[in-house]
């Protein structure tokens, strides 16, 4: 299992940019946004607001100030950020499914497609999704 | 240490350059401030933020470089993401909070080396705590012989440090710490670990005092209609001996008792001084700053005007008696905590001298008052207010409104006020506001209803204007300038809360959706509250932007300059770059849009003998620089742009300066985002570079 993973992530390297996926090409499912609705309610939502649009104790999670923190990175990045230090106030509460969940509810508030399957909780799968802000150019 | 002759030169050319006003004839022994150091969190006891320093200026800032550099994430368990500290600068060591237990580093000026760390582990009790990580700042003392550092942890206990060495004065309090949930006037509950009360913000120390207020969780959604009262306390600052408490909700029999009916005053809580204080050390007076009672947005369990809530309150150096109030908000219910150090100023208006206090606020208006006698300097005039209509809610038929200077930021949203960089947009927007309850400042949050209206949509509340950091004064020009929020939207709106919630009526809320469960002190992994039966949840709401656009129109934020001596706006800017979302938007195309400002909430000013200084609170990715963000400088009378250079991050404590060695330097602390907190020094290219 270990070595197929590393395979994976190997051949995800030599990649290339066109071939890599991003954001945009439907990387959670409806049914997992669905779960992370109701953790995001439970867990997130007194600081970050009901319509994720923050506030003075937390910063908003849609909307052009949070696209432009994540924008260049991915969505390992965001999931390793959410596993080690949020809740603010118990970090490390959620295990790794609920944080993918979650994170897969973020992703459909900012209105990326959802797709087939449900986001990984393993950081070294989403470390190969990129988060672009803009919907890349079609390739031709 | 500097022997008395240097104290004698510095004293002279300080009181020169700002004039005596701010120096005490004759006062006892104590330290007497350079204008090269910076050592108290808002530059002086003044809150102007200010430094008469220049070796900086409009011709050099582009050539600023960073002289050193120190992350905050071994300080504490784990790194921080949302670090806010203002250092401090004394003979040549920069004393500043760090790291997610709030340590204290003391570094070297020049290069940033470690000098020594001091934390607290706390345990359960800051784990408890309702503000945690590093806060915003520390607090300096001397007597021109020892040095003390003074901050308040997680858990709520102020600390006296050696400053030479870090090690607690073992004749402070108890072994160097002052347990701040005893003494209190009150019984802190449920116990003193996970007893709510606590406080991020820097102590002020005047003469041999060292004030501290309180502060609490955010008060949307409350568990309960009681809590802890945020009282304010001065201790001696050698002994930790308490020499005064003011009750900011009084107590049976004392002044403003009856504003709070039914006995609400009884079980009320938060109205806290979270913020900076302030100081006129020569008439020894205090400036209190105070915070929302209980329940930011429902005030049914509260009747009554509620002083001191929302007030700004003088009292006695000595005794904490109060001389003179003023209530911004009466029957507070829009979040409009008096965010930040109420500003001590010396005006002339028409002619006549007037030490005046400048209290700016997130709903727009500066108010600015005689600051020995509490009246106004123009006229505040009680203006007529909807009336709302919650269930079981207590209105306050007026509210006062500053008749000068102008709102210097938008209170109140209008169909004016949204985005219109086109029709289409506008009409979105429309669309989106249909849902919503609006009107000017003041306006009440309303009962959420399903098919609308949602709620209040309102500006100028709880994230709006100026918040924490506050503003600047230039002591010189007597000229306020204040970073505001222009566009930061708040819904309002109300839900009943089920019993196992909440024992109030209403708490914050969205119709249809479930009701948020307030998390409770102490709770930590494992631990759950028991949870509201479950609705059937489409997950649905309403965005509060306009294909990611901000809702609002530009500009998004400001920097106004606000002549005291007239009551005027000077000038105005879009502070920071028009964020990524807007520049590339497909539709925007070929069109020449202004500097828009970014919508952040919590950026602070230096201000300098010719410059204001702020960086921006957002990441932007343009032409001129990779992802990060700029902290940028002003010509200070006219606003106009004279110099940019680039942070990795962005602008998340306030910038501050000091010169050791015959150089410059300005420190800002950044964090947000993927990018944990760093303090970064910039200085001039020494000769040669």
């Amino acid at each position: 299992m270990a070595i197929a993973a590393g395979d994976r992530v190997l051949r995800a390297q030599e990649q290339t940019q066109a071939d890599s996926r991003s954001v945009w090409d439907g990387v959670y499912t409806e049914e997992q946004a669905k779960r992370g609705v109701a953790l995001y309610q439970k867990e997130c939502k007194t600081c970050h607001g009901d319509a994720l649009a923050g506030g003075e104790s937390a910063p908003p999670l849609t909307g052009g100030a949070f696209l432009a923190n994540w924008n260049g990175l991915t969505l390992g990045d965001l999931f390793e950020r959410i596993r080690k230090t949020m809740p603010q106030n118990a970090p490390g509460k959620l295990n790794r499914q609920q944080n993918a969940d979650i994170l897969a509810f973020v992703l459909s508030a900012n209105k990326f497609p959802a797709g087939k399957t449900e986001l990984s909780r393993q950081a070294e799968f989403l470390k190969e999704i990129r988060f672009e802000a803009v919907r890349p150019e079609p390739k031709k | 240490m500097h022997g008395r002759k240097t104290g004698r030169w510095s004293r002279l050319i300080l009181m020169m350059l700002i004039g005596p006003a701010l120096l005490p004839p004759g006062a006892s022994a104590q330290y007497r401030a350079k204008d090269t150091e910076w050592p108290s969190y808002a530059a002086d006891l003044a809150g102007t933020r200010y430094r008469p320093l220049d070796q900086i200026n409009a011709s050099n800032f582009n050539e600023l470089e960073i002289a050193w550099r120190i992350k905050t994430d071994n300080f504490g368990n784990r790194p921080e993401y949302k670090l806010e500290g203002t250092p401090l600068m004394v003979n040549g060591v920069l004393y500043a909070t760090a790291g997610s237990r709030r340590a204290v580093i003391a570094l070297d000026a020049a290069t940033g080396e470690l000098l020594w760390v001091h934390g607290e582990r706390e345990g359960a009790r800051g784990g408890a705590a309702p503000r945690q990580l590093s806060g915003r700042g520390l607090a300096y003392w001397s007597d021109g012989k020892e040095e003390r550092i003074f901050y308040v942890t997680p858990g709520y206990r102020l600390m006296c440090l050696n400053a030479k060495t870090g090690m607690p004065f073992t004749s402070f309090g108890n072994s160097g710490a002052l347990d701040l949930k005893l003494d209190d006037d009150q019984t802190i509950f449920p116990d003193l670990t996970t007893g709510e009360i606590g406080i991020q913000s820097a102590p002020i120390v005047a003469k041999d005092t060292v004030i501290v207020g309180a502060a609490f969780r955010e008060g949307m959604t409350p568990k309960s209609m009681k809590n802890n009262k945020g009282y304010v306390r001065g201790f001696d600052v050698r002994t930790g001996k308490r020499l005064w408490i003011f009750h900011t909700i009084p107590k049976k029999g004392e002044f403003g008792y009856d504003t709070w009916l039914k006995d609400s005053a009884e079980y009320t809580g938060n109205t806290g001084v979270w913020t900076q204080i302030t100081v006129d050390v020569q008439f020894g007076l205090v400036y209190l700053p105070v915070e929302s009672p209980t329940s930011d947005y429902y005030g049914g369990h509260r009747p009554g005007n509620n002083l001191f809530g929302e007030s700004l309150v003088c009292v006695d150096l000595k005794t904490g008696q109060r001389k003179w109030h003023f209530q911004l908000v009466h029957h507070p219910l829009w979040d409009m905590d008096i965010s930040s150090a109420p500003i001590l100023a010396d005006i002339v208006v028409d002619g006549k001298p007037i030490k005046a206090v400048a209290q700016p606020s997130k709903q727009g208006f500066l108010y600015v008052f005689d600051r020995i006698t509490g009246r106004p300097v123009w006229p505040i005039e009680e203006q007529k207010v909807e009336v709302g209509s919650v269930p079981g809610e207590w209105y306050s038929p007026t509210q006062p409104i500053p008749a000068k200077p102008p709102a210097y930021s938008r209170n109140g949203v209008s169909i004016d006020d949204l985005i219109d960089f086109s029709p289409e947009l506008r009409e979105q927007a429309n669309v989106i506001v249909s849902k919503y309850h609006l009107g000017p400042v003041f306006t009440p949050p309303v009962a959420s209803k399903v098919d609308g209206p949602l709620g209040t949509l309102t500006l100028g509340t709880a994230s709006g204007g100026t918040n924490w950091p506050g503003g600047s004064y230039d002591p010189e020009t007597h000229i306020v300038y204040a970073y505001a929020c222009n566009a930061c939207v708040e819904p309002i709106g109300l839900v009943p809360a089920p019993k196992n919630v909440s024992d109030l009526n209403f708490i914050a809320g969205v119709a249809g959706q479930e009701v948020g469960i307030m998390r409770g002190p102490g709770e930590n992994a494992g631990a759950d509250s028991p949870m509201p039966p479950k609705k059937a949840s489409g997950g649905g709401f309403t965005r509060l932007n306009v294909d990611d656009l901000p809702l609002i129109k530009p500009p998004y934020g400001t920097i106004t300059a606000i002549n005291l001596d007239e009551g005027k706006i000077l000038w105005q800017i879009a502070h920071g770059e028009t964020p990524d979302v807007v520049r590339n938007y497909p539709g925007f195309k070929g069109m020449n849009i202004a500097r828009t400002g970014q919508q952040t909430y919590n950026i602070g000013t230096l201000v300098t003998k010719s410059l204001v200084i702020a960086g921006e609170g957002q990441v932007t990715t343009t032409a001129d620089h990779p992802r990060g963000a700029m902290l940028r400088a002003y010509d200070k009378a006219t606003g106009k742009e004279v110099g940019a250079v680039y942070m990795p991050a962005p602008q998340s404590g306030s910038p501050m300066t000091y010169m050791v060695n015959g150089k410059q330097y300005i420190v800002v602390a950044v964090s947000g985002g993927p990018y944990s907190g760093e303090y970064i020094a910039y200085t001039l290219p020494s000769a040669g570079e």
